[in-house]
């Protein structure tokens, strides 16, 4: 088998970084790493849910499976999720003890004594561990945030009362959605916009105003004082071909060429909280490393060569 | 407070839907039980000297009461929902006894038990504010209308009936078997008393130029010649009948446009006149006593009365009803044999009974009104025949002035069955009756009001059923979608099928004309009719009393007034006097009642029979419609118009057109909205008016079988069957309807991104993908919440006689040794003998124990199902005294029914859709963008054949809805009625253009495609995919309740072939057509399997020397000795019993029914004898 190898070096060039958002370039790789990453970071990377839900009182409106549901929405913190066991590997308990490496407890214990209606938020999960608490989305900024409560999990009126003990454990995002870290995982290609000058030139300004503004996103604009149509800003576009189209009704195809480049990305990822958008990344690239490991170090890889190929040697970093 | 005045003026809208079943029970109660009872004439014996009278008087209904013998705590309905009861109040009445002209004896009477509608005027939860009802356990926008009996809601079904008072002119082929010599036409009236009662009449026509008056007595016919009923009802001379009947004849004007007479009519006249002087019945004494002579068998109560009293009892009983005077009787039948002869010279046509505008609708005060009075009536009547056999038998011990003894008599005939008939007959439906009542059904006057979700709710009260006779009638013509009901039904809303265009709903601004004005008090109809003369005098109607007016259409035309000849107009002021009374009509201060129908039938050659028809009475069809003709204040010129007029008027549509009238009709009204003519369920399709017709018709009930947020009051009910959703929305695509009706309250599903494209092929053939994701979110999760009534006091079922209790067993046992020993009887059972709230029970495991005190032994209700539910709710009633054990419980479960492969959804567009595939999310594709995955993945095959645009139109309306945050408007019909109020809008922006440009805005796709990335690969689309939010709707058809499985299970006995059914197990019937194609398959192997392997495979010995397979017997082993531990070996030896030897014994394969069917053959002494042969050498 010919050793060439295959090995790329992507690039990730990191434009915007917030706590729950991050905006970067993944350069010099293809689709299916792109789309990779987007599958691992919605699907794969561990957090920590609430799983098991044991209520003491409920007189709540809500029936016990939908506050439970509920519960298993909220995020927690989840930065020691990759650390943790799942429950179903955990040998130093059978799964819903008060294990601290697969499970953690919370306690909820709320009554309304008032007439009015007493908010039931995410703030009153009582944790047993301070590392995996309810997500704080309190703005750190500052304003308004003295009103920050939480998520609302049930509203109680006088006399109603919800006593629970509940059970998070780690989990992935393909098993249920709440083990999801991610809100929004998106690349698009990063597209190459030409414009033909010459054939642009033809156009009257009003043409090119209309042309302009023939796309529904901001991609183009035109000089105030050259009155040339430059491109403003190209990731704006959406590949909905409005321009193009609108360049052939208007008799002039191949006003502009679009295409996009094929190795490059940008990505967007908002978080939901229960971890940081940048330990999202580099946890997917961690997941998404374990994952080919296991391709490797399995017994059948050797076998699996002659299938895959030329992919088998890549696999192994060939 | 203002704040609750506010949302008690919202919920106005809603109570209009509801008010004409709250009313005319109101009126029953207030006037109608007064009025019925002085119609009940009083009941009297005759012997020799002395006569006993009975009669009723003064009826009274009380509120429910929590206790009938304590005047004390009121009921509530909710507690009648949880208890199983009947919410019913205290119906008593005094009985009048007379004894041969002595004092009147008056008793209080206990009629039983009635049962009360909810929100009338006797329901404790009249005029409760929301927040009172919330406080009385109940919704808060709470509108009543039903019955509750027995726990269950039920609710008078609006039935169709013949216009009350109007003499319709028809052709049947029946008619002609009446009798020989009958032709097939007809005119018939159907004549209401002021109780509701009704008495059908028809003018039938002879062959020989005669007419016949038919009606009916107790279920049968009788015929009366025209003349003799004619001369029995005034003094008259037959001159005077001559010239009545042919006074719409004249030379002057024959062959003129709308001359309704022809020469003919004379001869006819002669021929009536011939036969009454043939009977030589020459005055009207010798008429009426040629009637009561006829009569007088049948007339009850009346076998000692003369001759023409008992034909003045016929006369005033059975022959137009509605009229008290003989003079406007006489009129009328004049009136009825002239549009009968007209009919006949076909100078008009027949009126068409299915048309609506011929029709009103049966109420359900009404229905109850008559149903009472029979059953008062025969209660009279048995009580008087009673008291008669009691004098007749020991009249010496018997005192008819003592109060005590009469009632010791009456007890015999109980006066508590009376409330209890009517409870029998609101819960059954089912009239328990001899006579019919002239009604033309027994059955099906009641429905269950299933509270699937509160479009279905809300259906039952605005259905109108054509009838259940009609049900099976071949013809298709009593279903056609009329013209005339434009405006009244809905021409959408109603169902496919079996019942299609026989159950009608009403559109939503149809309303039933009843006994209450709009302010709320009872019409007195005497002042009205009054009025309504005195009005036509004045403007020139020359009146039928004293002297009937000697002339015809088309000088004059006949004005008839509830069924009344009240007099003639000059045909040339007749338009003038039309727009007049509708100018009176509108403005609130001229006495003449706003919903005043002023059916103006015009002179024509050859149409409807022309004159003024106006009616006042109550269960008539109305809406409103803006009178454009007159100008009027502002505000007042909304009228009333009902479906007999509406045909002859001038009514403009907004829809930018004349519709036809150009200059020579102009319009004199003009409809309010176009979604008028809409109901409200079909109102709530948004941009229908995009839709493909049948679309919207197959949401109409898909609307209704949604699991939608039934009610906000499950907590306090009993149901046996609820459907929640735990999760709806509000949508963002509405129509005003929705804010109209406060449809928020009960939403009936989420908006989902739709996604249209042929993504994986799981969305082929209407299936659809949903997102696993947005399900894990809680994307149409639900419940069904299910209520099991254990009533250890019902003592009728299962002749359980013995005392029981709830309790549980102290030992504890396995629930199941079997299967699972380790779980027991106390983790699911309180020691109340109840399940602990929250608990799960798991099919077949028991969650109430019931311990028999005489038999001492412990009874376990268990789960059935396949499901697991949760213990939602324990109630218990504690009616009993204190010491007292529980003796009835209600159980509620309560099942998660998440969404899973093979559930029912649908869009608002009559686009079901099953769900095929709970898809990864991070395999749906993605948008490059936003980043946004699909909830729903649709086909587009879905839509060029059914041209659901609308559903296009409100996914991008929705779109850019959200992105804007704002709710979009989709009223129906919006365009042309904005153009109508006059907003010249100088640019016709188009719909979409008003859509796309708030899509662009946001920097999205005019036409909302978005550019979308496959999930799987992360490459682009070939094409740009359609996707947008959607409102979709949960439906209640679940696999968890339809799937079917079995491999092997439960036999037949007789058979031994698998049973059928799917609670029980059973398989489903592989039939003769399936046999058919496994056998031109070639598929023998397969088939032998499925027919005989795996059905009643059996092994039979058959004797070869007779045979036999019935003779055969398996012959008891002989016991062996046991060698040496082994086994001991047990030979199966088989004797023939006829052969009487085991010689010729054979085993053969076939299948049991062939061995029941020789042993069934046998049985007739058929024997069945088997040739066996080698396989191979036969």
């Amino acid at each position: 088998m010919e050793s060439k190898s295959y090995q790329r070096f992507p690039k990730v060039k990191i434009r915007e970084m917030k706590d729950d958002y991050l905006k970067f370039e993944l350069k010099e790789t293809d689709a299916s790493m792109a789309n990779a990453l987007r599958r691992v970071m919605i699907a794969e990377v561990p957090t920590v849910a609430i799983d098991l839900v044991e209520i003491e009182v409920n007189s709540s409106v809500l029936n016990d499976e939908f506050i439970a549901h509920r519960l298993g929405l909220i995020p927690l913190t989840s930065d020691r999720a990759m650390s943790m066991r799942f429950s179903r590997d955990c040998d130093a308990c059978d799964g819903d003890g008060q294990c601290e490496f697969c499970s953690v407890e919370f306690h909820l214990r709320a009554k309304c004594h008032s007439d009015q209606t007493l908010d039931v938020t995410s703030k009153e999960l009582i944790s047993s561990d301070h590392t995996v608490v309810p997500v704080d989305f309190s703005d750190s900024t500052g304003y308004e945030s003295t009103e920050q409560k939480g998520i609302i999990i049930v509203k109680l009126r006088r006399g109603q009362e919800l006593r629970l003990r509940a059970i998070a454990r780690k989990g992935i995002g393909k098993d249920h959605a709440k083990w999801s870290p991610a809100a929004t995982v998106t690349f698009m290609y990063e597209p190459d916009i030409r414009i033909n000058e010459e054939l642009m030139d033809t156009l009257t300004l009003e043409e090119k105003r209309s042309w302009v503004e023939s796309s529904p996103t901001k991609v183009f604009d035109i000089d105030p004082n050259t009155h040339q149509v430059v491109v403003v800003d190209p990731e704006a576009y959406t590949y909905d071909d409005e321009v193009i189209k609108k360049a052939e009704a208007m008799g002039k195809p191949g006003l502009v060429d679009i295409t996009a480049k094929e190795d490059s990305f940008i990505f967007t990822v908002e978080s939901t909280g229960a971890i940081k958008a940048s330990q999202l990344l580099l946890n997917a690239i961690e997941v998404l490393k374990q994952k080919l490991d296991a391709v490797r170090l399995s017994d059948d890889t050797v076998e699996a060569d002659d299938q895959f190929g030329e992919l088998g040697a890549h696999l192994r970093g060939g | 407070m203002a704040e609750n005045l506010g949302l008690m003026n919202e919920n106005e809208d809603l109570k209009e839907l509801f008010r004409h079943h709250i009313e005319s029970f109101d009126h029953m109660v207030e006037a109608g039980l007064e009025t019925m009872f002085h119609a009940i004439k009083p009941f009297s014996r005759r012997r020799f000297l002395t006569s006993i009278s009975l009669w009723l008087e003064n009826p009274k209904l009380y509120k429910p009461q929590r206790d009938s013998k304590r005047m004390g705590k009121l009921l509530l309905p909710f507690e009648c929902r949880q208890a199983k009861i009947s919410y019913t109040g205290k119906f008593s009445a005094d009985v009048c006894f007379q004894y041969s002209e002595g004092a009147v004896i008056r008793e209080n009477f206990d009629f039983g038990q009635f049962p009360v509608m909810l929100q009338s005027k006797l329901c404790n939860l009249r005029g409760a504010s929301p927040q009172k009802l919330v406080s009385c356990r109940e919704e808060s926008s709470e509108m009543g209308g039903y019955f509750i009996l027995n726990g269950l809601e039920r609710v008078v079904r609006l039935v169709i009936s013949p216009k009350r008072n109007y003499p319709m002119s028809m052709v049947r082929n029946s008619f002609r078997e009446r009798r020989e010599g009958y032709t097939d036409k007809a005119v018939v009236i159907r004549c209401v008393r002021k109780d509701q009662s009704s008495v059908s009449l028809r003018v039938y026509y002879l062959r020989n130029g005669s007419a016949r008056l038919g009606f009916w007595i107790k279920g049968k016919e009788y015929l009366l010649p025209v003349g003799v009923v004619l001369k029995a009802l005034i003094d008259t001379t037959d001159r005077e009948i001559y010239t009545s009947l042919t006074c719409c004849y004249s030379d002057k004007h024959e062959k003129e446009k709308g001359a309704v007479g022809t020469q003919l009519v004379g001869e006819r006249a002669q021929i009536i006149l011939d036969e009454v002087r043939d009977l030589s019945l020459l005055t009207r004494r010798q008429c009426l006593e040629h009637i009561g002579e006829h009569f007088q068998t049948v007339m009850d109560g009346l076998e000692n009365e003369s001759y023409s009293s008992v034909a003045g009892a016929v006369l005033k009983d059975y022959i137009f009803v509605h009229l008290d005077n003989n003079y406007d009787k006489f009129n009328l039948l004049i009136f009825m044999v002239q549009k009968l002869f007209s009919l006949i010279d076909q100078t008009s046509v027949p009126d068409n009974p299915d048309s609506l505008q011929n029709q009103e609708v049966l109420l359900p005060g009404h229905l109850i009104t008559i149903y009472l009075k029979e059953k008062l009536e025969d209660w009279l009547h048995k009580a008087i025949k009673l008291i008669q056999d009691e004098i007749n038998n020991k009249s010496k011990t018997f005192d008819f002035c003592n109060v005590g003894h009469v009632k010791k008599v009456m007890d015999k005939n109980p006066a508590r069955i009376i409330a209890q008939a009517v409870e029998n007959m609101l819960k059954t439906g089912r009239l328990a009756t001899q006579s019919g009542l002239d009604l033309q059904q027994r059955a099906g006057f009641t429905v269950q009001a299933e509270r699937l979700n509160y479009l279905r709710f809300l259906s039952h009260f605005r259905a109108v059923h054509r009838g259940a006779s009609f049900a099976g009638l071949r013809t298709t013509s009593v279903r056609k979608l009329l013209p005339e009901s434009w405006g009244f039904l809905c021409p959408v809303h109603t169902p496919d099928g079996e019942p299609c265009g026989l159950l009608n709903h009403m559109a939503c601004t149809c309303r039933i004309t009843s006994y209450f004005d709009s302010q709320g008090n009872i019409r007195d109809f005497f002042d009205i009719q009054k009025t309504i003369l005195s009005v036509l005098i004045e403007v020139g109607m020359s009146p039928a009393l004293p002297k009937l007016v000697q002339a015809g259409p088309p000088e004059v035309l006949s004005v008839l007034l509830d069924g009344r000849v009240v007099g003639s107009l000059p045909s040339s002021e007749i338009e003038k006097v039309v727009a007049h009374l509708r100018t009176l009509k509108v403005s609130s201060a001229s006495g003449i009642p706003d919903d005043l129908e002023v059916g103006y039938v015009p002179l024509s050659m050859g149409g409807a029979y022309p004159g003024l028809y106006l009616f006042t009475s109550p269960a008539r069809f109305v809406r409103p419609v803006r009178n454009i003709s007159t100008p009027s204040v502002e505000g007042q010129d909304i009228e009333l118009i009902g479906p007999f007029e509406q045909v002859f008027m001038e009514i403009r549509c907004p829809d930018g057109g004349d519709g036809g009238r150009r200059k020579a009709f102009p319009a004199t009204h003009e409809e309010i909205h176009p979604t008028g003519m809409l109901s409200v369920v079909a109102n709530l399709t948004p941009w229908s008016d995009h839709n493909q017709s049948p679309r919207n018709m197959y949401q109409c009930q898909m609307a209704k079988q949604t699991m939608a947020f039934s009610s906000q009051s499950i907590q306090f009910r009993a149901d046996q069957k609820l459907y929640h959703l735990q999760t709806p929305q509000s949508p963002i695509v509405r129509t005003t309807a929705y804010t109209k009706y406060n449809i928020d309250e009960y939403p009936t599903g989420t908006n989902a991104i739709v996604a249209v494209l042929a993504y994986t092929g799981y969305d082929m053939e209407d299936a659809m993908i949903l997102n696993k994701s947005s399900v894990d979110r809680g994307m149409c999760h639900g419940q069904i919440y299910q209520t099991e009534t254990i009533d250890l006091s019902d003592k009728s079922s299962k002749s359980n006689q013995d005392s029981q209790i709830f309790r549980r067993s102290n030992i504890n046992t396995p629930v199941d040794v079997k299967k699972n020993p380790n779980k027991l009887v106390h983790s699911l059972i309180d020691s109340d003998g109840l399940p602990y709230v929250g608990q799960m029970i798991q099919p077949d495991d028991p969650y109430c124990s019931i311990y028999n005190e005489s038999k001492c032994k412990i009874r376990y209700f268990r789960r059935k199902g396949s499901e697991p539910a949760v213990v939602d709710y324990v109630a218990l009633d504690v009616k009993g005294k204190n010491n007292n054990p529980i003796q009835k419980v209600n159980i509620r479960f309560r099942q998660p029914r998440n969404p899973v492969i093979g559930d029912k959804f649908s869009s608002r567009h009559g686009q079901k859709g099953v769900c095929s595939q709970l898809w990864p999310d991070i395999d749906m594709p993605f948008s490059g963008v936003t980043g946004m995955r699909p909830d729903l993945i649709i086909n587009p095959h879905a839509f060029p054949s059914r041209m659901t645009i609308a559903m296009l139109l409100e996914s991008i309306a929705a779109k850019g809805g959200s992105l804007h945050g704002k709710y979009v408007d989709a009223t129906p019909f919006a365009s042309s009625a904005k153009k109508a109020n006059g907003d010249t809008e100088s640019n016709p922006s188009s719909l979409v253009d008003d859509l796309g440009k708030m899509l662009r805005e946001k920097g999205f796709n005019y036409h909302g495609l978005e550019v979308l990335y496959s999930g799987v690969y992360g490459t682009e689309l070939a094409c740009e995919i359609f996707i947008g939010p959607v409102y979709y709707q949960r439906l209640r058809h679940m696999v968890s309740d339809k799937f079917q499985v079995r491999s092997t299970g439960t036999v037949d006995q007789v058979t031994r072939q698998p049973i059928k059914g799917r609670k029980r197990g059973g398989g489903i019937r592989f039939g003769e057509m399936e046999r058919d194609s496994m056998l031109a398959h070639g598929a023998a192997y397969l088939l032998h399997d499925r027919l005989h392997t795996c059905s009643d495979y059996h092994i039979a010995d058959v004797c070869s020397l007779c045979g036999s397979i019935l003779t055969t017997s398996v012959v008891q082993p002989p016991v062996c000795r046991k060698i040496g531990g082994l086994p001991p070996i047990a030979r199966r030896k088989v004797t023939c019993h006829f052969c009487q030897s085991s010689k010729g014994m054979e085993t053969v394969a076939m299948p049991y029914v062939f061995r029941y069917l020789t042993a069934e053959l046998a049985a007739m002494n058929i024997k069945m004898t088997l040739q066996l042969s080698n396989g191979a050498g036969a």
